[in-house]
């Protein structure tokens, strides 16, 4: 294996890492920039998205129809709980929302092994995707090119959507000042309920593009929802283009640092958000707090 | 006259009466048909949690013999009751779920205990609660070495008998080199540096190894390491989500091409989770469906029929486990621990694994260990683990008490 290749290689993998983590932090950063609020069901979502997708390709036979349908479920179920239960706890201290929305990670984790059972769910890939292409010898899967295209492409997709629409422009007013949106006449309450539906079905296509690699399992909610914190905690409170540039960052230091430091792969992650903390408290693009 | 009709009449009612309460109220009934007392087993096993899936299966083993052998009148004439208890795989609540079950229950039999820490944990307390227990999963070489207790049985293959029947099958496979890929806890590795140990003596080259942090999602870094170390087969020791998740990528990557990979467990739950990514796979196992006897075909036929489904490792282990105890309490005519104990230590039984007996000295099961691959045959749907190499008992059951083998 030559080093050019093996450089190649290890880049896209990177970067295809680097899509799955920003379709997580980018969901919650989004949440926390608006609602001021941690959500600790995020990883739950992703999670609903992934077994939602299950079931999406089991009965439209395509995984196309998977990633159509699952943001949608996941989104609606996020927006349904954010009108039903979150907005009853607005103006309370941050501990009722850890507390509500660590339950509600609980109850769907439950409520998932009841609907789809304890054991790991395999969501094949369709056949355009399956495939492996040869990168100066080096065989590579096209799901994987795939997958960092398809995080490319929704990161511009959010940041066209934020900066041109009325309902961007509505985010960002908000989460600037939330009183003088309401103050001038726009209903803020809706604006919350979109913007938790949003970033919930963003966790719902992460767990879609997650499930062909890693399976529909119940381990994936707590593994996810610690890598996306690291995510936002890195880009900053809040920022989505500081999201973006933390889930590349994350994902080559575990890519190359796994392959030059394997005996610190956990840890590497961990330094690189200390890192950050010592230098930018409030993260790289975060206001400092 | 008057007093005949009248004994005949109260003996009509009675009759209809009884054949009355029959029909409403079988299940009674046919506690009293089975005698007074039944047979109460306890079984603590985590039924959730990341240890559930295994769990799940070893309660379904239990229950199957449980109904297999009330239908047929009972174990002694008396009928059998399973006290199952969710532990979530955790060792203290273990502790605490086996003594509910001892104190409250009255139970002096138990199953169940699906981690070997939970295993581990209960048998220093079998002795005061003079109950018996008998391991249908327990891997830990020590359960029957370092911390052997007379009232603990192990009916299955211990985690050091698996790595045996692996290095046996690798000794006579044509590959010179190795690697190794294990998850980075005590068990990942224990079995890695047993793997060397065994490769060190038949005299193979061990090229390394690599060993990944619990949880790893992206396994894309291993996979370049594996291909880049030029071994011909790597050992796998992972298990759960990190196992499919590797298998996944690995596929992916067309890791398979180029390495054999040989895992420590292959069982129908991650085959069907991963689909086509496991064909090719080889490695050792405790249990298969298509192992070819007729207890085991019998056996799998009447799973089939009542479940729809074909039994899993953890499932066919626990059913003999349960035929183990069966065995010891036919002949000890009594489920007594003090007159059950010696029972068991000579119990032999024709198993669905074949020939299986009881060693009086450490109360390990010696039994034949199966290699595997995982094969998908032209028209089936999924793939399904062909049994690839058969040994004996004798060659992968160490000396008593001993947990690593000397040649």
């Amino acid at each position: 294996m030559d080093f050019l290749g093996f450089l190649i290689t290890q880049c896209l993998n990177a970067l295809s890492q680097a899509a799955l983590l920003f379709f997580l932090g980018v969901g919650l950063t989004l949440i926390f920039g608006i609602m001021r609020i941690v959500n600790f069901a995020h990883g739950a979502f992703f999670m609903l998205g992934a077994y939602v997708g299950y079931s999406a390709v089991q009965v439209t036979g395509s995984f196309w129809g998977a990633l159509v349908l699952a943001p949608l479920v996941v989104g609606g179920v996020g927006a349904a709980f954010e009108l039903g239960i979150l907005r009853r706890l607005y103006g309370r201290d941050g501990n009722a929302f850890l507390m509500v929305t660590f339950g509600l990670t609980l109850v769907m984790g439950e409520v998932i092994r009841l609907i789809w059972g304890v054991a790991a769910l395999n969501v094949p890939l369709p056949k355009l995707l399956s495939g492996i292409v040869f990168i100066l010898d080096e065989p590579f899967p096209i799901y994987r090119l795939f997958l960092a295209g398809a995080g490319i492409v929704v990161a511009l997709m959010i940041w066209q959507f934020l900066e041109r629409t009325r309902l961007g422009l509505l985010i960002r007013a908000t989460s600037q000042n939330a009183e003088m949106v309401h103050a001038l006449g726009t209903d803020v309450r809706l604006v919350r309920s979109a913007v938790f539906g949003i970033g919930c079905g963003l966790a719902g296509i992460g767990g879609v593009f997650a499930a062909p690699l890693v399976t529909a399992s119940l381990g994936m909610a707590p593994n996810a929802v610690i890598d996306t914190f690291v995510i936002v905690i890195i880009g900053g409170m809040g920022s989505f283009l500081g999201s973006a540039i933390a889930a590349v960052l994350v994902g080559f230091v575990q890519v190359f640092g796994t392959y030059y430091f394997p005996d610190f792969a956990l840890a590497l992650m961990y330094l690189l958000m200390l890192l950050v903390l010592v230098v930018r408290p409030g993260g790289l693009l975060g206001k400092e707090a | 006259m008057n007093i005949r009709s009248e004994t005949t009449r109260r003996g009509v009612l009675r009759t209809a009466l009884a054949g009355a309460s029959l029909a409403v109220a079988a299940p009674t009934i046919l506690r009293h048909a089975l005698g007074e007392t039944p047979i109460k087993i306890g079984m603590p096993l985590a039924l959730t949690g990341p240890a559930g899936e295994i769990g799940q299966q070893m309660r379904n083993g239990a229950e199957f013999w449980t109904e297999e052998v009330n239908a047929s009148g009972g174990l002694l004439g008396r009928e059998i009751q399973l006290y199952a208890q969710d532990t979530t795989g955790d060792p203290a609540t273990c502790v605490r779920k086996a003594q509910e079950v001892v104190e409250r229950d009255g139970c002096r039999l138990l199953f169940g205990m699906v981690l070997s820490s939970e295993a581990l944990a209960v048998v220093p307390k079998l002795a005061e609660w003079n109950a018996i227990f008998m391991s249908s999963d327990n891997g830990d070489g020590r359960l029957t070495g370092s911390s052997f207790v007379p009232n603990f049985f192990r009916a299955n293959i211990s985690g050091p008998m698996e790595t045996r029947v692996i290095s046996l099958w690798l000794r006579q496979a044509k590959y010179t080199k190795f690697y190794a890929l294990g998850m980075d806890y005590a068990w990942g590795h224990n079995s890695v540096g047993v793997f060397k140990d065994e490769i060190a003596k038949a005299k193979k080259d061990y090229i390394g190894d690599v060993f990944s942090p619990i949880g790893t999602k992206d396994f894309s870094t291993y996979i370049t390491k594996i291909r880049q170390s030029g071994a011909e087969v790597c050992f796998l020791v992972l298990q759960g989500d990190d196992n499919n998740a590797f298998l996944t990528q690995a596929h992916e990557y067309r890791l398979s091409d180029k390495v054999q990979l040989v895992t420590s467990i292959v069982d129908l739950n991650s085959i069907h989770a991963v689909g086509d990514a496991s064909i090719g796979l080889a490695g050792s196992t405790r249990y298969v469906f298509s192992i070819d006897n007729p207890e085991n075909k019998a056996f799998v036929a009447a799973w089939q029929k009542q479940y729809n489904a074909l039994p899993d490792v953890f499932e066919g282990e626990q059913y003999q486990a349960c035929k183990m105890l069966q065995a010891g309490i036919e002949a000890a005519k009594s489920i007594d621990p003090d007159k059950l104990r010696p029972a068991l230590e000579t119990a032999s039984i024709d198993s669905i694994k074949g020939r299986v007996a009881m060693r009086a000295c450490d109360h390990q099961a010696v039994q034949g260990g199966y290699i595997v691959r995982v094969e998908k045959p032209a028209g089936a749907t999924t793939p399904v683990p062909q049994i690839d190499a058969t040994f004996p008992g004798d060659q992968i059951t160490p000396a008593c008490r001993q947990m690593t083998f000397n040649s």
